[in-house]
């Protein structure tokens, strides 16, 4: 059932029982131990194992595709082409109204990009497949490229998919507000162009997949390393098989995720061959195999913004083109440039807004739902742009902040776009964060560097982390789409030795659901969560769930397993109440045992309790179930809302918010760049389990320090992949992350049950701003600015070399 | 990224593994700490037929830094693991620059599994071992089933992973010159975008000064700015007599990188190598002095 969402615990915040407090997390000494079961790790007797064939070209006619000398190699079962598998399987679901843009797993007639699968070889091994892979001869025609998304927008571009007419997938000019008006007013305007670069979330475990056809039963198992809302029911209907002849097995641990675990063209071409073989078939990609063709690039963005301000800082409108090249499929990731309406003036009052975004195809690698969804490179393209302003006016960059952030009590604050954000109190997460850092001695610092003839720089940035995984932009992508459903459910079952076990629906990548859900079943039971059992339910036994993206686990599946374990309570206390001959509200619940109030010693006990609800209905009310689980299905606060026709909608329920500190110098002579000092001011309301966040959060600085300074998914202008391997896609090491020191706020969400907000995205959705903004600092006593990431050492030479104001 | 086919053979000794050289020539490759082969191999950029495992070659690990008829040469064994020279006190204060280098080679794990033998055999020009090896002027021991021989490294190092080592010899052993200048100092450095990445320049200094202060002997050299890792010599002779002032410095640097001959990559351009090359030369050249001058 879905409930309203005023029965909230948050008069409780005063005292917690496991809420909030320090506890190690449950999945820890699995993990720890090597302990944890990957997909890797599932093994099923007779098992085949499928290699690739890549497309070397950007862009070719496939002309013949020869298999015998593959078929030939002892070892090898079935070479798997496109002519087949497009005929016996559907297209991938589109997330945007682009019918003729079909996508499979395997290429038909055409490539479009460096790396695509033009065929799939089933063998005894992986090295045997490997080995068959290179004996397939694939004759090509090469065909027209185009690499660059504005040379895909001009006319006459070669067409990635020529039936669909152009390579926009999506493009709408939204205007909010009075924004001719605010730029024709303002005392002064600025325009700059902010470039994000190609980079992704690079899990060490690749994604893998397995699956194996039970023709007796009629049932297709699949294990896969996924974190995708709508797997089974994606991966059925692209299989033309009904939903429940599918079955993911979702207690299989993820090795990493952050959004891009959404195997599902793998999955389909691995079910097809489990299906046509009849044997266990499984496809663990490879590195090389996962970043060229697995799919999992991240956006990849340029922002023409234009900003209208007065003298006194106060920011009236802004206006941003947004250009996203998603590569040569469109999948989910047109979308990715949606969300960012939810939350489009970051944490500021600027009531005009116009936002035109324009999804482009290209002859890459497709793009994935990247950690934030998007929201990363819009807040960095919206801090420089405060950044810039600051800079224009002659202004502090801390003042400026103040001036145009939404205070306190102005919340629930509408935006301009129609979300409302819950709550917060942005300037006091800000001056914890300056206190915490000693912003005046970093001034100092910084001032000292400067003039011993370094260049350092101080970084700010004040961001927003929509959370609670209410997917509105699908609507507003997509006039065919009604989705409005975001629920997310628990089953919270007590056994008859009274111990409780949680029942969630969906993998967990590595965010921590087993202690979360614990904790929280706990915290209402008043039951020690180290006692309580947490599984992964199969998609056959699952409760509905939309699975663990836009930062909504704590929110939605903390909401659903807190709701069942109420209801659990509240069947204790109406079992006592009716065995005291006695009203529930006379009645005390402590510890699991319920007693009457002023008499402790009228007491059944949790053993007693649950006795009598397995094994006595004589001592049962009489219309209660007997057992003890209930089960919760909850849907997303403020959820539920179609846009209206000029593209306002409620998008996120939740806003944490997040004030990034950060010092860095810069070898003037190299150009070589040092994160020096960072701290991290972080509001996501009530923290359930602290560990959890704060390791959420360290994560996400590291990557968003990794998509400032060092990673891309780079291309020649032949379009191949240039960053195919960890030689040349480069993640910070621990040696190029600096401590960093999170300092917590917690104003809690009026919306939730206990006051928590997402945090899932915490850190990256701040980091790579603070950081380009921290480097800009640097650079501009000699005159110099950056404004593409990532910000590599060699840019940075150049702007130094090229800057008027160099001092040699 | 499963490597093609492959025979693999355990050699127990020296003499075996250059009996099975002898034989299988051309088709065979020796591993060591196999941190440079095994991922070219898993990318099949590399397809041995044999691969001919030394790592239990108990011959092939040592650090001999006594005086037994070399005298001012450090002599390590060609498998033996990084990490090991790297923590050998006795030889850090006769090849200064050796362990300075070896701190830029990639990262403790990578240096438990390396090993001297294998980075120089490897002769990656962005390396910093066979750097190390040019501006000190390291022999090589190259041992085949009928002869031993020893080459220098200026002519050891012939191109980017090309060496002089012919199909049926096994590198046995590095010999690293020792100066005996009381006032020596040393120096090395690199720019690579994250630690333990394979430089965009990498550059070392060893120099010793007289009681006057004067140099009395130098050498520097430059990694990834050429098809091997590059020495000056004539440039290094130039700074002997003076007393290393900015002006000798920064000459030697600006000649040394005209010198170079620097390729563009997807993370560094031709110039901006170069640019490198000479900020890093004039700076190792500086701190090797500054290290020298220490020694009063």
């Amino acid at each position: 059932m879905i409930r309203p969402v005023s029965d909230r615990e948050t008069d409780k915040t005063s005292g917690f029982r496991y809420i909030g407090k320090k506890r190690r997390t449950k999945e820890d000494p699995r993990f720890v131990a090597g302990r944890g079961r990957f997909v890797a790790d599932v093994v099923l007797p007779g098992t085949k194992h499928v290699a690739l064939v890549a497309s070397p070209h950007a862009s070719a006619r496939i002309l013949s595709i020869n298999t015998d000398a593959a078929l030939a190699l002892p070892g090898v079962r079935y070479v798997l082409t496109g002519e087949e598998f497009c005929s016996q399987t559907d297209s991938l679901h589109i997330g945007v109204d682009a019918p003729k843009v079909t996508r499979y797993a395997l290429a038909k007639d055409v490539v479009r990009y460096a790396g695509e699968w033009v065929a799939a070889v089933v063998a005894d091994t992986r090295a045997i497949a490997e080995d068959a892979a290179e004996l397939v001869e694939v004759e090509y025609e090469t065909l027209a490229h185009v690499i660059d998304p504005e040379a895909s927008l001009a006319s006459g571009a070669h067409l990635v998919h020529s039936g669909h007419g152009t390579n926009v997938l999506f493009q709408r000019k939204f205007v909010w507000g009075p924004v001719d008006e605010a730029f024709a007013k303002a005392d002064q305007r600025l325009a700059f162009r902010a470039t994000w670069g190609r980079s992704s979330t690079v899990p060490i475990e690749t994604f893998g997949v397995m699956a194996k056809w039970d023709s007796a039963a009629g049932l297709l198992d699949i294990w896969a390393s996924i974190q995708m809302p709508k797997y089974p029911d994606q991966a059925a209907r692209a299989l033309r098989l009904p939903g429940n002849a599918v079955r993911v097995h979702f207690d299989v641990d993820v090795g990493g995720s952050y959004g891009l675990k959404r195997g599902i063209k793998h999955t389909v071409l691995v079910g097809y061959l489990a299906l046509k073989l009849g044997v266990p078939v499984r496809l663990i990609e490879d590195r090389l195999e996962n970043m060229r063709g697995g799919d999992m690039h991240g956006p990849d963005r340029f922002f023409d913004m234009q900003l209208a301000f007065d003298r006194d800082g106060t920011i009236r409108g802004m206006k941003i083109r947004a250009v996203d090249d998603v590569g040569a499929y469109a999948g989910r990731s047109p979308l990715q440039l949606g969300k960012p309406v939810g939350a489009i003036c970051g944490p500021y009052q600027i009531a005009a807004i116009e936002y035109e975004p324009i999804s482009v195809m290209t002859n890459k690698t497709p793009q994935e739902a990247v950690r934030g969804f998007g929201q990363s490179p819009t807040n960095f393209a919206i801090e420089r742009a405060i950044d810039r302003i600051a800079r224009h006016l002659g202004m502090d960059r801390i003042e400026l902040r103040r001036k145009n952030l939404i205070r306190k009590d102005q919340f629930p604050y509408l935006i301009p776009s129609g979300s409302s954000y819950d709550s917060g109190d942005y300037h006091a997460v800000l001056d914890k964060a300056l206190k915490a850092g000693d912003y005046s001695a970093l001034v100092r610092a910084r001032d000292q560097a400067r003039s011993a003839g370094r260049l350092a720089g101080i970084g700010l940035s004040t961001c927003l982390e929509p959370s609670g995984g209410n997917a509105a932009f699908e609507l507003l992508f997509n006039p065919k789409n009604e989705t409005t459903t975001w629920m997310d459910s628990c089953l919270v079952r007590v056994d008859l030795s009274g111990s409780v076990t949680g029942v969630m629906g969906t993998s967990s990548s590595g965010q921590g659901h087993e202690t979360l859900i614990s904790t929280v079943i706990g915290e209402v039971l008043e039951r020690d969560p180290e006692t309580i059992r947490v599984v992964h339910a199969d998609s056959l036994n699952a409760l509905p769930s939309n699975s663990p993206v836009g930062s909504r686990m704590a929110i939605m599946l903390g909401g659903a397993a807190a709701g069942a374990a109420r209801t659990i309570r509240n069947t204790l206390l109406a079992i006592a109440a009716h065995n005291f001959e006695c009203s529930p509200e006379d009645l005390e619940y402590r510890d699991g045992n319920v007693s009457i109030e002023g008499a402790p010693s009228k007491m059944l006990t949790w053993d007693q309790l649950v006795e009598i609800a397995h094994r006595k209905i004589h001592k049962m009310p009489p219309g209660l179930e007997p057992g003890l689980q209930s089960q919760f299905v909850w849907g997303v606060p403020t959820g539920g809302g179609l846009p209206t026709a000029d593209g306002r909608v409620q998008m996120y329920p939740c806003y944490a918010f997040e004030a990034h500190l950060v010092y860095v110098e810069i070898d003037p002579e190299t150009g070589k760049p040092m994160v020096k000092k960072y701290v991290c001011g972080h509001d996501c309301g009530v923290m359930i389990t602290p560990d959890i966040v704060h390791g959420m959060t360290y994560g996400g600085i590291a990557h968003g320090i990794g998509a400032a300074l060092y990673e891309k998914f780079a291309y020649t202008e032949g379009g191949q992949l240039a960053s195919g391997t960890f030689m040349d896609y480069l993640i910070p090491s621990a040696m190029e992350v600096p401590d960093i020191r999170i300092v917590d706020h917690c104003t809690p969400s009026p919306l939730t049950t206990f006051g928590q907000k997402g945090s899932g995205e915490a850190g990256y959705l701040g980091a790579p701003a603070a950081v380009a903004n921290a480097i800009n600092d640097a650079l501009d006593p000699i005159g110099a600015s950056i404004d593409t990431l990532p910000i590599s050492h060699l840019a940075l030479w150049e702007a130094i070399a090229a800057a008027p104001n160099r001092q040699d | 990224m499963k490597s093609a086919t492959f025979e693999y053979i355990r050699a127990g000794s020296t003499a075996e593994a250059c009996e099975a050289l002898k034989q299988e020539g051309d088709s065979i490759k020796l591993i060591a700490g196999g941190q440079s082969l095994i991922p070219m191999m898993a990318m099949r950029l590399v397809r041995p037929a044999w691969l001919l495992d030394i790592n239990e070659v108990s011959a092939l690990k040592f650090i001999t830094t006594s005086d037994d008829g070399h005298r001012n040469a450090v002599r390590i064994g060609a498998c033996t693991r990084q990490s090991v020279v790297e923590r050998d006190k006795a030889l850090a204060e006769r090849v200064p620059l050796l362990r300075q280098a070896l701190g830029y080679v990639g990262h403790v794990q990578t240096r438990n599994r390396g090993t001297i033998g294998g980075s120089i055999a490897h002769a990656d020009p962005c390396a910093e071992l066979p750097l190390a090896a040019q501006i000190l002027g390291a022999s090589m021991i190259l041992r085949s089933s009928s002869a031993t021989r020893t080459v220098p490294a200026e002519t050891f190092f012939a191109g980017p992973m090309t060496t002089a080592t012919g199909a049926d010899e096994c590198l046995e052993e590095v010999r690293w010159p020792v100066w005996d200048e009381r006032r020596t100092g040393s120096a090395f450095t690199e720019i690579s975008t994250r630690h333990g990445d394979f430089a965009m320049v990498s550059a070392g200094a060893q120099i010793a000064l007289g009681d006057d202060g004067r140099c009395v002997r130098a050498s520097f050299g430059l990694g990834g700015v050429g098809q091997t890792p590059l020495a000056f010599p004539r440039l290094a002779q130039r700074l002997v007599g003076t007393q290393l002032e900015d002006e000798a410095v920064r000459s030697a640097a600006e000649d040394a990188a005209a010198e170079s001959d620097p390729g563009s990559d997807l993370f560094a351009t031709a110039a901006y190598r170069r640019h490198l090359a000479r900020v890093l030369t004039a700076r190792v050249i500086r701190a090797a002095c500054e290290q020298a001058r220490s020694k009063a």
